[in-house]
């Protein structure tokens, strides 16, 4: 059976690497509780086994734009 | 300067004992009286100057400071009997329900207890993992509410087994036990023997408020300044409503003691025990539920602490929210075309009070001393030294305030013409709410601003009054001129629309002007030109005249080219000429408009808002100059109009009947998805709304470009062609909020009993075939005020709903910002949105980068 994030709709989502993370840290000048969050029990955090700690890659896309977005991975 | 570095990390309220009473009140207050005869405050009296001094002068008996350092102090009142604070009754009824009035413990047994105790600790460690703090709470104050609601219900003590018997509450301050009355002291008593243990199961912290705490028997009595007492011209003194409540008390309070000294009869006792109780609620709320409120001499309800506190007049939303703001007029708005976009016009009473600082400069202290001497407007009202003394200058002084005056001071000056003010109308929804303008100081009594700039207020001038401020230092004015100007707000952040605009007779006049074949003699466009400031005449015609045309070039932009639609028309400026087309609401209004934004993209906000002034003062001239004017002739239609309406009603009506028909006989075809039922009446629908959209048409096909309305409707400036068509025409249709024909009435199926039931003609379903000139029949009367209600009330119900939903929302968003690498944070520095709307569009340029690339396709 084809899974909801198959969807079209459904942007990528990917996992951080380590690096990736602490660049994106410095770059924006937050930490991980300043970023926007997300369940480690939705969808897509299960599909990826995303721990609590870990950051989310979203490549969003609106019509032809595409941008990053980020979201903290969070219990629950 | 030293700082203080204290924080305060919380605040807990409890309530006061009465030994804390005690011990805060200097004095103890046993004369019911204010003043002796002498006018001197008496001592123990309400007024004893141990509590403060309110007259200037005088000593405070118990800091020694005078009225205005005094702090003033706390007395108190021992009350021979105790009272109920009514605040709190609530409170006190469940206490006593929860606790078994013999063995004075909960009702619950220790392993009931202690379970309750573990749900509670639970309830606690959960919520903070998943809120931070606040929540906590919360999660027990619901945990507490099922065990308070399971304590209620309880007969019987779980402990002695006592039965618990009938406690009835009667507010405000009413207890009775299987109809035994409970008085004061006796509750005291039981409160007080309840365990600090039990309580906490109940929520409540015993170290701050132990219950019997609720039952009063030392009454504090708020210092004099708090209900100061002022002489009138007659020299009469008046007391503060709460000193007359005091009053009250203490005298009852007396009367008590003296009755139980003298042994009276537990009737007269217990009489004036409960007077006692009901001055006490009174004091603290005189609009107590279910007990007549205390009246002055005058009949006037008492204002006491409740009172003060309370509601839109209270302290708190008037004192302390709705603090009063310096440097800022308020009086009602008028119009002036002759006042720019970016200028409001201030009434000279106004700029003579309002004030802008003048820094004193090495450079500008010769025209600082020269506005020091003037004596008259513009003149300096107040000098403020470098030490930051602040000094009026007055004749007697000015002098002396010339002499002194050094670099580093700074002055007060009137409000001057071009002086950066701040105009605001409420209420404040978006930020075009609030936008600078130059000051413009002109005769009357009122603000005057351009009619352009009214939409971004929402302003009209049926009465509305707007407020001014003045920044007052150079910072604020930069911000302000440079952020907040109009023509910076001219388009809408929304989604680039121009909503600083001309509009109405501004739309008309240069529809009118503009229109083809409209020539202008040499008088006539000369006087316009010359308002607009251009002294240079268009070519004129073979004729001698000068075109409409002409005259609207001369206020665009030179060697402009630019083309779009208007009024359903091509609109085409080429080389800074508008060679074809006419101006009407699709270039010059509100909304989707192409026009100013060619003029904002490429010849920049301050030429177009020289455009819209300029063009909106000859827009009105030239509107004048014509006279456009509405009368009954504007709806008197023509024979020919007369035939054309009976025809196509005619029509419709036969179409509609033969539906009907089919239906009957079965023979309609259904539309996909409807019943039959449902396909007949949108299909009647369908052909009543075809015959009003034919109805406009013809009607204007027959119209001339005499009739003022049918102008005004063209041009887009106000009405609509369905407007004159309900006037001249017919009604059409009049709707139900959920789109339907008019249905509901009788239940034999008809709305009126004027039809025939089961009749679904369009008459008999709130169709209106007669207009407004010639009037409606009482059955089409009543079927338009069905429609019209409907309106009225989905109005003012959407109104008040979607107001308070953007209200929530814009308070929600109102701390993001776009920060310097275009990421959108709140206030914390969290994160929204990484780019901006994901591409960093500022919508304000939507309609710019639209246009760009329109032009670049070409």
């Amino acid at each position: 059976m084809p899974s909801k994030s198959d969807h079209e709709l459904v942007p990528v989502h990917e996992i951080m690497s380590d690096k990736d993370v602490k660049e994106l840290f410095k770059t924006f000048n937050i930490t991980i509780d300043n970023l926007p969050k997300i369940f480690e029990s939705d969808v897509q955090a299960k599909k990826l086994e995303a721990k609590p700690g870990q950051v989310l890659k979203i490549y969003r896309r609106e019509g032809k734009r595409e941008y990053p977005y980020y979201r903290a991975v969070i219990d629950g | 300067m030293m700082m203080q570095t204290e924080v305060i990390e919380n605040i807990k309220f409890g309530i006061l004992s009465p030994e804390t009473a005690r011990s805060i009140s200097v004095v103890k207050l046993s004369v019911p009286d204010t003043y002796n005869e002498d006018g001197y405050p008496i001592e123990g009296g309400l007024l004893d100057q141990k509590m403060g001094v309110i007259d200037p002068g005088l000593l405070c008996k118990t800091c020694g400071a005078r009225a205005k350092s005094c702090p003033g102090h706390f007395g108190r009142i021992e009350l021979v009997r105790p009272a109920i604070h009514s605040e709190f009754s609530k409170v006190i009824y469940m206490i006593l329900q929860s606790t078994c009035r013999n063995c004075h413990r909960l009702l619950l047994n220790d392993e009931h207890i202690a379970e309750y105790r573990n749900v509670l600790a639970k309830l606690e460690e959960d919520s903070v993992d998943i809120v931070e703090s606040s929540g906590e709470e919360e999660a027990v104050a619901m945990g507490s509410a099922a065990m308070l609601k399971k304590l209620k219900n309880m007969k019987k003590c779980e402990r002695c087994g006592t039965l618990k018997g009938k406690l009835k509450f009667s507010a405000p301050t009413y207890f009775y036990v299987d109809d035994y009355k409970l008085k004061p002291d006796e509750i005291r008593d039981l409160l007080a023997k309840i365990s600090n243990d039990d309580l906490q199961v109940l929520g409540i912290d015993a170290r701050a408020s132990r219950p019997e705490w609720l039952i009063i028997s030392v009454l504090l009595v708020p210092p004099v300044n708090v209900r100061p007492s002022i002489t009138l011209e007659s020299g009469e003194r008046s007391e503060d409503d709460l000193t007359h409540k005091l009053v009250d008390i203490m005298r009852i309070n007396l009367r008590l003691e003296q009755n139980l000294n003298a042994g009276a009869p537990q009737i007269i006792i217990d009489d004036l025990w409960e007077l006692l109780q009901y001055h006490i609620t009174t004091y603290f709320n005189n609009e107590t539920a279910s007990i007549p409120p205390a009246r002055h001499r005058s009949g006037r309800a008492l204002k006491t602490l409740a009172q003060r506190l309370k509601g839109k007049e209270g302290r708190f939303r008037y004192n302390l929210s709705g603090k009063r703001v310096n440097y800022s007029a308020r009086t009602v708005i008028s119009v002036d075309p002759n006042v720019d976009l970016d200028e409001v016009g201030v009434p000279f009473a106004i700029a003579s009070k309002l004030t802008v600082p003048f820094y004193v400069t090495a450079w500008n202290i010769e025209k600082a001393r020269e506005l020091l001497t003037r004596s008259e407007y513009p003149m300096v009202t107040n000098v403020i030294s470098k030490d930051g003394k602040r000094k009026r200058v007055i004749d007697l002084n000015r002098e002396e305030l010339i002499k002194e005056l050094a670099v580093g001071d700074i002055l007060e000056r009137q409000l001057m013409d071009g002086d950066i003010t701040l105009f605001n109308r409420q209420p404040s929804l978006h930020r075009v709410s609030i936008m600078s303008h130059k000051a413009k100081v002109l005769s009357g009594k009122t603000f005057r601003m351009n009619y352009c700039v009214t939409a971004p207020y929402n302003a009209d001038f049926d009465g509305d009054e707007m407020n001014l401020h003045v920044p007052q230092n150079l910072e604020a004015q930069a911000e302000a001129k440079y952020l907040m100007s109009p023509q910076y707000q001219i388009f809408s952040p929304r989604d680039g629309d121009a909503i600083i605009t001309n509009n109405e007779d501004g739309i008309t006049g240069m529809y009118l002007l503009t229109k083809d074949d409209n020539y202008l003699t040499k008088e006539q466009a000369v006087y316009i030109l010359s308002i607009a400031g251009v002294y240079e005449l268009p070519k004129a015609n073979k004729n001698g005249l000068y075109s409409g045309k002409e005259v609207f070039s001369a206020l665009i932009p030179e060697g402009m080219n630019f083309s779009c639609r208007s009024g359903g028309a091509p609109f085409v400026i080429k080389n800074g000429r508008l060679v074809e087309g006419v101006v009407t609401k699709d270039t010059y209004g509100r909304g989707n408009n192409k026009l100013l934004v060619k003029l904002g993209k490429d010849y920049g906000y301050d030429r177009l808002k020289k455009f819209l002034f300029v063009s909106s003062k000859v827009a009105d001239a030239y509107v004048t100059l014509m006279g456009v004017t509405v009368g009954v002739k504007e709806y008197t239609t023509s024979k020919k109009l007369e035939d054309e309406r009976v025809r196509l009603l005619q029509e419709t009506f036969v179409k509609i009947n033969k539906l009907i028909d089919d239906y009957k006989a079965r023979k309609l075809e259904p539309l996909l998805g409807y019943t039959l039922r449902e396909s007949l009446e949108r299909m009647i629908i369908a052909e009543l709304n075809l015959v009003r959209d034919r109805a406009g048409e013809t009607l204007l096909k027959y119209e001339s470009s005499e009739n003022s309305a049918v102008e005004m409707a063209r041009s887009g400036s106000r009405g609509s062609i369905l407007n004159i068509e309900q006037m001249t025409m017919f009604l059409g249709q009049q709707a139900t909020l959920s789109g339907g024909r008019i249905r509901r009435g009788y239940y034999t199926n008809r709305v009126l009993p004027h039809i025939v039931p089961g009749d679904i003609r369009p008459g008999a379903r709130g169709f209106v075939a007669t207009c407004y000139y010639s009037g409606l029949a009482p059955t089409d009367l009543f079927m338009h005020a069905v429609g019209s209600r409907g309106s009225e009330v989905y109005k003012a119900l959407l109104t008040a709903r979607s107001g308070y939903l953007y209200r929530r929302l814009s308070n929600a968003l109102q701390d993001y910002s776009v920060d310097s690498d275009f990421s959108v944070r709140d206030a914390n520095n969290n994160m929204a949105q990484v780019v901006y709307g994901g591409d960093m569009v500022n919508p304000i340029y939507t309609q710019f980068m639209d246009l760009e690339e329109e032009e670049e396709k070409g």
